[in-house]
C-alpha cells in the first residue's frame, strides 16, 4: 500500500540569469539545483513541519506537490494521483496558503471572494453555509465577512486566506509560511486553529515555516531540507536532542561576591549580582553543578534556561553546512 | 461554467466600487469627444467630404462612449502575474484561459456600459452637426447591437492573448502598450477607419481591430446597409474563433513551462 504522499528521488533545476559584471551587458546562465533526490512519505492525517534555511527548496517542493510546477525527475503521487499530470482532479482535493501572496479579491468584501470559491469548487449551498459558519467561528471572522480585504489587518487577512483555502474541505493543506509577520495573539490563534482542523477534520497538513515556535507547537514530525537535499526526517525532539547540548543557568546569591568553585569547562559570567553559567550536561553533570552552586552560598534565585530554539536551529544549519 | 459566470459577476461588481473614477472617465471622454468634433468641423468647413459630418460626429461619440471596451488594462490581473499570486489561480480546478476571459470581459462590459449610458444621452442632446444621430434604421440598430456583442468577445480574446505574453515577459507594459496603440489606431479610436486612405481600406477593414467598434458603428450609421450585415458578423465570428483558439493554445503552452518565482 502506497502512502498518501509518496515522493521518490525528486529533482528540480532552475536557470537563473545573472549579470556577469558591473558595466557589461552580458548575462550568465547559472543552473541552480533546487531539489536533489528528495524522497519522503506522508500518511493521511499527519501534521508535518518542513524547515530549512531560505532557498533550501521548501517552496519548490510545495509547488510541485500542489501541481503548479513540473519536476525534472523523480516520482510523486498524492492520493494516488500525479499532481502535474492530473492537475484539475488533484487541485480539487488540496488547499494552499502562500503566506506572501493573496487569493482573495482586494476591493470586495471577503464573503464575495468566498462565494466565487464556492462556485469554483462547486460546493453545494448548504454545505458551503455550514462550512463557512464553522470556519468563520473558529477563525473569528464572523464580523469581518462584509469588510473588503484591503481594510483588514495582516493577522485578519491571514485568517481570511486560511478560511478561503479550507472552504472546499481539502484533504491536504499546504501552508507556506502562514505566520509570517503576525503578532503573538494572531500566531497563537492560528496555531490553535490548525490543530483543531487537523484533529477534527483529519486534514493532512504540510507546514513550511521559519518560525520554530510553530513547529514546536504543531508538528510531531519535522523534515529538514538544505541545499535541495533532505537532511533529517523524524521527531522534533530527536532533532533538537542532537544539537541541544548547552544549557544556561542563572544564579543569584544572598551574599554579594559569592562565587562557586567550577572547572574551566563551565564558564561563568557575572552581570551585576547575577551569574550566568553555561554548561553541557554531557560534560558536567547537572547534579554536580547544583551541589557546587549550593556550597558557594545561600541561593536566592536560580533559573535554568533551555537553549533558545532559534539558536539551536542556527547551530544545526551551521553543522549541516547550510 | 458557474465558476466563470461567478468570476464575471465579481469583476463586474468591482467595477462599481470606484464611482468617482467612472464619473471622471465620463467627463474626460466627453471633453475628448467635443475636441475631436471641433477639429473635424474645422477640417470640414466648406469642403464636403466622402463621409457626411453627422456620421463623423456619431462615430466619434460612439467611440468615446465605448472607450473602456478598447482600453486594455486589468491592473489587478497583471499584478497577479507579475507578483506570482497567479499561483493561487493555478491551484484551482479551472481552465485559466476561460477564468481570465470572463474576468476581462466583465470589466470591459461593465466599464463601458456605466460610461456609455450617460454619454450617449449627452451626445443625443447636442445639436445637429455636433451630436449623435439616430440609428439609420431599426434593422441597422439591431444588427449593430449584435455586432457590438461580438466586438466585445473579440476584444476580450485579443486582450487575453496579451495576458499570455505577460506571463512570458513578466512585464505588462510592453505588450499592453502595443495592444493599446494598435487598438487606438486600427479600431478607429483616433481617426474613423473610413478616413484612412482608400488603398488601406481592404486591409484594415479585415483586421481584428476593425471588428471591435468600427463594425457596429458602421452598421449603426447605415454606412454598411443592413443587407450586408450578415457578412460583417461572419467576419467577426471568424476572428473570435481564431483568436480564442490561439489564446487557448498559447495559455496551454504557458502553463506547461510556468515557473512561479520566489518563495
Amino acid at each position: 500500500m502506497m502512502s498518501y504522499i509518496h515522493v521518490r528521488n525528486l529533482e528540480k533545476q532552475f536557470t537563473v540569469r545573472q549579470k556577469r559584471a558591473k558595466g557589461t551587458m552580458l548575462r550568465e546562465k547559472k543552473i541552480v539545483q533546487a531539489l536533489r533526490e528528495v524522497s519522503f512519505d506522508v500518511e493521511q492525517g499527519e501534521l508535518l513541519g518542513y524547515i530549512g534555511p531560505n532557498g533550501a527548496g521548501k517552496s519548490t517542493t510545495v509547488k510541485i506537490l500542489s501541481g503548479i510546477l513540473t519536476p525534472d525527475g523523480g516520482e510523486v503521487t498524492v492520493g494516488g494521483r500525479v499532481p502535474w499530470k492530473e492537475r484539475k482532479a488533484h487541485v480539487r482535493r488540496i488547499g494552499v496558503v502562500f503566506g506572501q501572496r493573496t487569493q482573495l479579491w482586494w476591493d470586495v468584501p471577503i464573503q464575495d471572494s468566498y462565494d466565487l470559491l464556492r462556485d469554483v469548487y462547486r460546493i453545494g449551498e448548504t454545505d458551503y453555509r455550514t462550512r463557512l459558519k464553522e470556519l468563520a467561528e473558529a477563525l473569528q471572522l464572523e464580523t469581518l465577512l462584509r469588510t473588503p480585504l484591503r481594510q483588514l489587518s495582516l493577522g485578519q487577512r491571514m485568517r481570511a486566506e486560511l478560511c478561503g483555502s479550507l472552504l472546499h474541505r481539502p484533504e491536504l493543506l499546504f501552508l507556506d509560511e502562514p505566520t509570517i509577520g503576525l503578532d503573538a495573539v494572531s500566531k497563537l490563534a492560528l496555531r490553535d486553529f490548525l490543530q483543531w482542523e487537523n484533529r477534527e477534520q483529519g486534514t493532512t497538513i504540510l507546514l513550511t515555516t521559519h518560525d520554530m515556535e510553530d513547529i514546536v507547537a504543531l508538528c510531531p514530525r519535522v523534515m529538514v531540507l538544505g541545499h535541495g537535499r533532505k537532511l533529517f526526517d523524524g521527531a522534533l525532539q530527536d532533532l533538537l536532542g542532537r544539537y541541544d547540548t548547552l544549557r544556561t543557568v542563572e544564579v543569584r546569591y544572598e551574599e554579594t561576591g559569592a562565587l562557586p568553585d567550577l572547572p574551566s569547562v563551565v564558564p561563568v559570567q557575572r552581570e551585576g549580582e547575577t551569574l550566568h553559567i553555561s554548561y553541557a550536561p554531557a560534560e558536567f553533570a547537572t547534579a554536580e553543578l547544583i551541589a557546587r552552586l549550593q556550597q558557594a552560598g545561600t541561593i536566592r534565585e536560580l533559573t535554568v534556561q533551555p537553549q533558545n530554539i532559534d539558536r539551536l536551529v542556527a547551530a544545526m544549519y551551521r553543522e549541516m553546512d547550510l | 461554467m458557474k465558476a466563470y459566470l461567478s468570476a464575471f459577476r465579481l469583476r463586474r461588481r468591482l467595477e462599481l466600487q470606484y464611482r468617482g473614477a467612472v464619473l471622471g472617465g465620463i467627463i474626460c471622454q466627453m471633453f475628448f469627444g467635443l475636441i475631436l468634433i471641433a477639429v473635424y468641423r474645422a477640417l470640414y468647413a466648406g469642403k464636403p467630404q466622402t463621409m457626411p459630418l453627422r456620421e463623423i460626429t456619431s462615430y466619434v461619440w460612439l467611440q468615446q462612449a465605448f472607450f473602456r471596451m478598447l482600453l486594455a488594462s486589468d491592473p489587478e490581473l497583471l499584478d497577479k502575474i507579475r507578483t506570482g499570486s497567479i499561483a493561487y489561480d493555478l491551484c484551482r480546478p479551472l481552465n485559466l484561459y476561460g477564468f481570465y476571459y470572463a474576468r476581462i470581459m466583465a470589466q470591459k462590459l461593465m466599464g463601458s456600459l456605466l460610461r456609455a449610458a450617460p454619454m450617449l444621452v449627452f451626445a443625443f442632446l447636442l445639436p445637429e452637426g455636433w451630436g449623435l444621430m439616430l440609428p439609420a434604421s431599426a434593422a441597422g440598430l439591431a444588427w449593430s447591437l449584435a455586432a457590438l456583442i461580438l466586438g466585445l468577445l473579440c476584444v476580450s480574446a485579443l486582450e487575453n492573448i496579451t495576458m499570455g505574453f505577460t506571463m512570458r515577459t513578466l512585464d505588462s507594459r510592453g505588450m499592453q502598450a502595443m495592444l493599446n496603440m494598435l487598438l487606438m489606431i486600427f479600431a478607429g479610436n483616433i481617426l474613423p477607419l473610413t478616413l484612412f486612405p482608400d488603398s488601406w481600406q481592404p486591409v484594415i477593414r479585415l483586421l481584428p481591430y476593425a471588428q471591435l467598434l468600427d463594425a457596429p458603428i458602421r452598421l449603426y450609421t447605415g454606412q454598411v446597409p443592413p443587407e450586408a450585415a450578415r457578412g460583417v458578423l461572419q467576419l467577426q465570428t471568424g476572428w473570435i474563433l481564431l483568436l480564442i483558439g490561439l489564446g487557448i493554445l498559447f495559455w496551454r503552452q504557458n502553463q506547461k513551462r510556468i515557473v512561479i518565482q520566489g518563495g
